[in-house]
């Protein structure tokens, strides 16, 4: 099986003025090529840094995280940067659109960061995406004109827009009210399963994990294990960490 | 396509905040528009002052001297001149015009009143120039063909209580020492121009021949009028003429700039007789009134300065704030793969673009100002005149001048906007999407 990410013994630390606050601590992960999969876990238990690492946004303190095959610790910071426009799609959890550009605009961010596709190929492909997330009316609209959920369906397909290996969404369903929650894990799922999109979310609410391939449980910045969406749903709750 | 991009993330940046926009558009508006009008003031001035005093005393390039008889008397005459000009005109292919004009100082004399005055000897047929640039009062500029005859200026008319068709006499020392007189008529009275008509007359030129008792071959000095892109090159014209003439056997004195009145004395001082020429430009000739032009530039220079410090703060202080309010955004961009460059050019295109918004707004401002200004015709008070040789102010508003300004003004709203472009594009995604503020 591919692995279109593989994290090996990766930790994590931050530095709040003389203390050492570890994020993460020998994390090692591997994700397959059409995964679905959750990172569960309870706030501060180190899933955003994980997204991070993952996304090339960050760097590991120790250890190493491939994507697609290229090994993030050994790339300058142009081809970090080029390799997450090429291969990976970013949802984040507010929805983080440029406010002064329209959702079509948006959405045709990345493609012309890519500078790959006519303006007519561009145009074309931006309003499928909109019609399949069921926005493309709204496609001249501001962000700040739209509800959560629509913000949240322009960030899908501002991240799929240039049909990447990978997307990783940072607790996508947030700030969003349960009706547009599920809405939106139905579309990702949709996705994923048409477009052999990888997808890896973070979330903290259980309900999520039943849409999951598989789900990484983390706390305290350690994988706790790693189940089936309907092991995860069984057990229930979120994993508490170690004792003190 | 990442041009446009950027450019349109700057251009909505700049919409969306429209308050902050219109308020450092307008004070870059108004630092090109005082940018401006200092210019055209500055150039102005300086035109004014080339334009009269190449029509008073002097052209772009001199060929005057002196003749000594005796190494203790002598005048300002150039002999042989016909040859003179005859050598500047293969010297100087730079040449628009050439005239010679006799010189000499002299008191006049009235029936009422008396004053010491510098007489230029003129043929008026060949002066199209001092006929441009001359106001007449009274009288008519082509009766100063006639032998004996004399224009004035208004303020000598009122030392002297003259007024046109009254007869004065020119009393001056000849070359060899010897005092004589000649009577002149009054026939044309001209506005004052500044300081040099404080102290000038025109003749024909044989009147200063005849007053000084000179050959029909002498004259005073050569005035060489250049075509006007040239006219920034005089010094270096004037280097390479005293060079030719010195070539073709002439004796030419050592660069001195300073008017050939003030060198009087140091020639009477020296041991030698015969002709000696000197080649001057018309900053040599105006040399004791060109400060004014020194000052001018100078306080422009000051000005400027803490216009472009004010500018600079005030761009890079909206940058910063820019850059603080659109953090997460950067990140963002950042994130979804947009290299650090593209983030530098997204900030330095809003200043860009707010720069030639404001300067272009300043620029109209400027020019519509300046061209009010000249309109109103404003008399500035004697004292200035004296040194702005006309008596209102002309500014010079030039298309190239309005242009260059503009420029320059977006130019360095543009740098300025280059350190904090440079910090936001050296942002961290990761540290610059959690931020918030």
């Amino acid at each position: 099986m591919n692995h279109i990410v593989s994290v090996s013994n990766v930790s994590k630390n931050y530095n709040l003025g003389q203390v050492v606050v570890p994020a993460l601590r020998g994390v090692s992960l591997d994700v397959a090529e059409g995964e679905f999969l959750a990172i569960a876990g309870p706030s501060g238990s180190g899933k955003t840094t994980l997204l991070n690492l993952v996304g090339c946004v960050d760097t590991p303190s120790a250890g190493t995280v491939t994507v697609d095959g290229k090994q993030t610790g050994l790339l300058c910071e142009r081809d970090l940067t080029r390799l997450r426009l090429h291969t990976i799609g970013f949802i984040f959890q507010s929805f983080n659109l440029v406010s002064v550009l329209s959702v079509l605009q948006n959405v045709e961010l990345p493609l012309l960061l890519q500078r790959a596709l006519s303006a007519r190929e561009r145009k074309q492909r931006v309003l499928a995406l909109l019609d399949r997330v069921g926005i493309r009316e709204y496609s001249k609209h501001r962000p700040s004109e739209l509800s959560g959920g629509q913000r949240q369906r322009v960030a899908i397909a501002r991240a799929l827009v240039t049909r990447p290996k990978l997307v990783l969404a940072d607790e996508p369903t947030a700030n969003l009210d349960s009706v547009t929650g599920t809405n939106i894990l139905n579309l990702m799922k949709e996705l994923n399963q048409s477009e052999t999109t990888t997808f890896i979310f973070s979330t903290h609410d259980a309900r999520v994990w039943a849409y999951a391939s598989a789900v990484v449980r983390l706390a305290d910045g350690q994988i706790q294990d790693r189940v089936s969406a309907e092991e995860a749903v069984r057990a229930g709750g979120l994993p508490t960490g170690r004792p003190a | 396509m990442g041009f446009l991009l950027d450019l349109r993330i700057a251009f909505r940046s700049l919409f969306q905040h429209s308050r902050r926009t219109f308020f450092l558009a307008t004070a870059i508006a108004g630092v090109t528009a005082l940018l401006i009008l200092l210019n055209a003031l500055s150039a102005g001035v300086s035109e004014t002052m080339i334009r009269a005093a190449t029509t008073l005393s002097t052209g772009h390039v001199n060929v005057g001297g002196f003749f000594k008889v005796t190494s203790s008397s002598g005048g300002p005459v150039v002999t042989e001149y016909e040859k003179v000009i005859e050598a500047v005109r293969k010297s100087v292919p730079e040449m628009e015009s050439m005239v010679h004009r006799g010189r000499g100082w002299a008191k006049i004399i009235s029936d009422l009143g008396s004053t010491q005055a510098g007489i230029t000897g003129i043929e008026i047929k060949n002066e199209p120039g001092f006929r441009k640039v001359i106001e007449l009062v009274s009288g008519r500029l082509e009766d100063l063909a006639e032998p004996n005859t004399m224009l004035v200026f208004e303020s000598q008319v009122e030392r002297l209580k003259v007024r046109v068709g009254d007869a004065v006499t020119l009393s001056a020392q000849t070359t060899r020492g010897a005092a004589n007189t000649i009577d002149c008529r009054i026939v044309a009275i001209a506005k004052d121009m500044g300081l040099m008509s404080k102290f000038g007359v025109f003749v024909p030129v044989e009147t200063t021949r005849a007053l000084y008792q000179l050959r029909s071959d002498t004259t005073g000095a050569i005035h060489i009028y250049l075509k006007p892109k040239f006219i920034p090159d005089v010094t270096a014209i004037a280097a390479r003429l005293r060079g030719q003439l010195e070539k073709l056997g002439w004796t030419v004195m050592d660069a001195d700039p300073n008017p050939f009145w003030m060198k009087f004395q140091t020639v009477a001082r020296e041991d030698w007789t015969g002709q000696k020429l000197d080649v001057t430009t018309w900053e040599d000739e105006v040399s004791f009134i060109t400060w004014t032009l020194t000052v001018l530039r100078g306080l422009t220079a000051v000005l400027l300065t803490i216009l472009i410090a004010i500018v600079i703060t005030g761009i890079m202080n909206t940058m910063w704030i820019a850059i603080r309010e659109r953090t997460r955004e950067i990140g963002t961009l950042r994130a979804i793969g947009m290299q650090r460059g593209g983030v530098l050019r997204m900030f330095l295109y809003e200043s860009l673009l707010l720069g030639l918004i404001g300067t272009g707004t300043g620029a109209l401002a400027g020019a519509g100002l300046g061209a009010a200004l000249n309109a109103a015709r404003i008399h500035v008070p004697l004292s200035v005149q004296l040194f702005l040789m006309s008596d209102r102010v002309q500014l010079a508003l030039h298309a190239g001048g309005l242009v260059r300004a503009a420029l320059f003004i977006t130019l360095v709203t543009t740098l300025a906007a280059l350190y904090p472009a440079y910090r936001a594009a050296r942002l961290k995604p990761v540290s610059a999407m959690s931020h918030f503020g």
